[in-house]
């Protein structure tokens, strides 16, 4: 992916610029991808390509990640554009599973057989030389080896969860595609996830996984593509992203001892827009949430004014993806 | 033979061990406690006409229509059919392994209902070769039955219910209402195959070279469609 975000409106542009013709086919590539379900736009023209490392699908529920990964394991057929997974359709392309695994975000898996069995089911049906060594290795890497033998329907969700996942990486592909894979996790196995994940990524594999928790994506990818309603709101670095996020104009609901008093302090600084006083508070319009932040306790004891209540209005990360998408 | 072997262990093991089986061995054991009932009141009943009205038209088809349903749409439903798809499998093999596991356990519940229900009925000689024969019968009205439902499955959500109107409906009411419909009756078939095997002892049901053509166009057909639209199904995302 390129290092610069590229924020996009109507049509999305490439997380990544194609590659030399001498280099190798990236691991994914989406050419003006969509789907619709009859009226409705789930995925609307999207365009990225995709290497080996660590790349988040960021997007509130609803937002269309799940309908892009189905696409790129091959579960849905893309209505427009050209999808490749390894160099090839992911659609109607069965042998293409030996390089993919997928962790589906539905919790059901067959409850009937334990942890073990479902991995070496797996392994199985890869066609594996050793299904029980290679289930064993999976059980044992993402860290299920106590409750292995145990049937999945007694497992936590997050046991469960672990149980997919090392049933998608039996088969060691080159190619990880995880919806919502923390869901459920508690914060160690969260961690110990995080870890393996990376060190799958830095062998050369490349890993999307879906989220729509900012810190999920924060801590483990490092780039990311932004997606809200089925459009490609952002892509490219992690960090340059977050702070296109954060110095997006803010607006704050302000309570204090004396409003008027405290708006006229306030309007001569320099990340603040504007003021205004409505329903017996004070509205503040800033440029740079750090900067008012950092500045606000101390204006407002100049100003000999106490601080009953201050509250943003905008922080949803649904009014974040909002605002990238209008960029 | 060992992602057949797989797919076989997985199915088998998804289908046993819940409540339905329990269900269907209640049905499947229902026949027989009839008979008993019938024998130990000193009734001496067609056993023919016995195993017709219970075990070819009421036990075969609904054990089936459950087995059938859901080897496959089961699991289409619930989700996790999506561990099956995402293997570099052919479509074929997943179908054809579901088709197998659904017979393989309506056959093994209705066989034995039809022995013992026709032994039990006990009376003439006829009785006895009338048994002997709707037993293999109802095994291979067990594989018709079970490719038409698990292809059906595979088409729509709603397998069961139109499964059940063709059972019901179809087979049940029209069948016996315009001939010409039993060329389209899996019913109709096994009641041809049982005649093949005891002319005298079973009337009706299909002439011996429809009732095969019938199971051919039932077994590969289901089949073949089942693979074809399980090729092509699309599994939703949450979002």
């Amino acid at each position: 992916m390129t290092a610069d975000p590229r924020m996009t409106g109507a049509t999305a542009t490439a997380a990544r610029a194609p590659g030399p013709a001498s280099g190798p086919a990236p691991a994914i590539e989406l050419d003006h991808v969509s789907r619709w379900y009859g009226n409705v736009v789930a995925v609307n023209d999207i365009s990225f390509s995709l290497g080996p490392g660590v790349t988040g699908l960021l997007g509130p529920n609803g937002a269309g990640k799940s309908t892009l990964l189905h696409m790129l394991a091959g579960l849905l057929r893309p209505s427009a554009g050209r999808l490749t997974v390894a160099g090839e359709p992911a659609w109607r392309n069965p042998s293409l599973y030996r390089r993919i695994g997928l962790v589906p975000e539905r919790e059901a898996v067959h409850a009937f057989l334990t942890g073990f069995e479902f991995a070496r089911m797996n392994a199985r049906l890869q066609r594996l030389p050793d299904p029980d060594a290679a289930a064993a290795r999976a059980i044992r890497t993402v860290d299920l080896e106590s409750a292995a033998h145990r049937q999945i329907g007694t497992y936590s969700k997050g046991m469960r969860q672990r149980a997919k996942i090392a049933g998608a990486l039996v088969h060691e592909p080159t190619i990880l595609l995880l919806d919502e894979p923390f869901n459920g996790m508690d914060p160690r196995q969260r961690l110990h996830m995080i870890a393996l994940l990376r060190a799958m990524a830095a062998e050369g594999r490349t890993i999307l996984f879906s989220s729509h928790i900012l810190e999920e994506v924060e801590r483990l990818a490092d780039e990311v593509l932004v997606i809200h309603a089925g459009r490609l709101a952002a892509s490219g670095d992690f960090r340059q992203i977050r702070r296109l996020m954060t110095d997006r104009p803010h607006t704050f609901r302000i309570r204090s001892s004396d409003d008027r008093a405290l708006g006229a302090a306030l309007v001569a600084q320099p990340a603040v827009f504007g003021v205004e006083l409505s329903d017996g508070r004070l509205i503040a319009r800033v440029g740079d949430y750090g900067a008012f932040t950092a500045a606000l306790a101390a204006t407002a004891k100049r100003a000999a004014v106490s601080l009953y209540e201050v509250a943003p209005t905008d922080d949803s990360l649904e009014s974040v993806f909002a605002y990238l998408v209008r960029r | 033979m060992t992602i057949f072997v797989t797919l076989v262990d997985v199915t088998l093991r998804g289908l046993v061990g819940r409540r339905r089986t329990v269900l269907l061995v209640l049905l499947a054991v229902l026949p027989i406690g009839l008979a008993l009932l019938a024998r130990l009141g000193g009734e001496a009943p067609d056993a023919a006409a016995a195993l017709d009205a219970l075990v070819v038209r009421i036990v075969l088809p609904l054990i089936a229509l459950v087995f059938g349903t859901a080897a496959l749409g089961a699991e289409i439903e619930d989700g996790t059919a999506v561990y099956l798809l995402t293997k570099p499998i052919a479509r074929l093999h997943i179908v054809v392994a579901k088709v197998v596991v659904a017979a393989l356990l309506t056959a093994a519940l209705v066989a034995p209902s039809a022995l013992a229900t026709g032994l039990l009925m006990g009376g003439s000689d006829e009785g006895l070769a009338a048994t002997l024969a709707v037993t293999p019968a109802v095994i291979i009205g067990s594989l018709l039955y079970a490719a038409a439902f698990v292809a059906i499955s595979v088409v729509t959500t709603r397998a069961l219910v139109i499964g059940l109107v063709y059972v019901v409906i179809w087979e049940g009411i029209l069948a016996g209402i315009l001939v010409g419909t039993r060329i389209f009756s899996i019913r109709e078939a096994v009641l041809g195959f049982a005649g093949v095997l005891a002319p005298d002892a079973w009337e009706g049901g299909l002439e011996a070279a429809q009732a095969v053509g019938l199971a051919l166009v039932v077994v590969i057909g289901g089949v073949a469609l089942g693979a074809r639209r399980l090729a092509v199904h699309e599994v939703r995302g949450g979002d």
